[in-house]
């Protein structure tokens, strides 16, 4: 039976294990006992060659961070109109199915360019983000979100749109946004921190 | 023209709403990242109507009917971003109108705006012919390339405005005091 439940709901298991992970981690107080070693590896980040060059180049480093602006830009264009199309506020004389799944593939070019860059400017400044708890959450959001979005989002819509519950289809349009929102405004907080 | 744009920011920023706005931590820096969300909502828009002029993004969607569909929702980004983009200008008017990278930046709207309108005119014009091609004609191609590559200037000048390296009292260069306007005897930066 439990090779069976394992088989039939492997992503909903994979989701269920990373929320009891976090909830032993943060109550089990493994996070308070993981975080000082922590230091050691953003102080390495500084010595490698991303983090010497955001150091070096203010220039490099404010070029890093307007791509990434821009990554954030497209992957926001493909949640909005992806979600926006879920929740029938727009493109909705475009079948659904075909706009989650044009606008998904554009949101793995944006959401890579914003991991590629992301990296490289949290080289650059290291043992600052280290201290911040808006950097911090911001993670956890990105967190959220990648998980939502590959292991609910996309199985989910994945099948035909329309046999699926309308009020999930919406909840899950509005989840998306919310949490991409959250990733957004998390990051842009850490420029106002430290 | 330089001398009447400093004393205009200087008026400005004598203004008691412009020192509170500028002095304000959380106002000053809600604006600030309304201004850089919105990016998702207008720039997300346009990126996604011009890759698809270029065969890159939602080809089997007519491009009519997306550039139509998607317009509205870029047009409410636009003008957050403008509502906010006056804010900020209006919080530090100074220092933002003797920044070489604002200058660009205007230019590069202007440019961007110009582009828009051609790119319009010429896809009303034909896209009757090609409207379900997954890629659009090399006229409207190289519009929507212009497009992107001008957004994209657009943006990284908005994020060098933040840095100081060419401000009027910390650059040494003749040439970019004369194009960011600094003033000789300013006293205010």
């Amino acid at each position: 039976m439990f090779v069976s439940m394992f088989t039939s709901y492997p992503r909903t298991l994979v989701v269920v294990a990373a929320l009891v992970m976090m909830l032993v981690l943060i109550y089990g107080g493994i996070t308070e006992a993981v975080y000082p070693m922590l230091l050691s590896v953003f102080e390495w980040l500084e010595t490698t060659w991303f983090g010497v060059i955001g150091k070096t180049w203010g220039a490099a480093f404010a070029f890093v961070e307007a791509v990434h602006l821009l990554g954030l830009a497209l992957l926001g264009g493909c949640v909005l109109a992806g979600d926006g199309r879920l929740l029938g506020l727009v493109l909705t004389d475009v079948p659904v199915n075909t706009v989650v799944e044009r606008t998904h593939r554009v949101f793995v070019y944006g959401l890579v360019i914003c991991l590629a860059t992301g990296i490289f400017m949290a080289c650059g400044v290291a043992t600052k983000i280290y201290y911040l708890s808006v950097y911090w959450f911001k993670m956890l959001a990105l967190s959220a979100g990648i998980l939502f979005h590959f292991q609910i989002r996309k199985p989910l819509l994945s099948h035909d749109i329309h046999a699926l519950n309308p009020v999930v289809v919406k909840m899950v349009g509005v989840a998306s946004i919310l949490v991409w929102f959250m990733v957004a405004a998390t990051g842009r907080w850490i420029g106002f921190s430290g | 023209m330089n001398e009447l744009i400093y004393n205009l920011a200087v008026w400005l920023d004598d203004t008691q709403w412009s020192t509170m706005l500028h002095e304000s931590y959380y106002m000053y820096n809600w604006v600030e990242s309304t201004h850089v969300l919105t990016l998702m909502l207008s720039l997300g828009m346009l990126f996604l109507i011009d890759l698809r002029m270029l065969g890159l993004a939602l080809p089997d969607v007519p491009a009519s009917r997306l550039a139509e569909r998607l317009n509205a929702p870029m047009l409410l980004g636009f003008a957050m971003m403008f509502i906010t983009g006056i804010l900020l200008f209006y919080a530090v008017p100074v220092r933002t109108s003797q920044s070489l990278w604002f200058r660009i930046k205007m230019v590069l709207l202007l440019a961007c705006a110009v582009n828009a309108f051609l790119f319009h005119k010429r896809m009303s014009e034909s896209v009757s012919t090609w409207d379900i091609e997954p890629k659009a004609p090399g006229r409207i191609r190289f519009g929507a390339m212009l497009s992107l590559a001008f957004w994209s200037i657009v943006v990284v000048c908005g994020r060098f405005i933040a840095y100081d390296w060419f401000d009027c009292d910390t650059s040494p260069n003749t040439l970019i005091d004369i194009v960011s306007g600094c003033v000789d005897g300013q006293t205010r930066f």
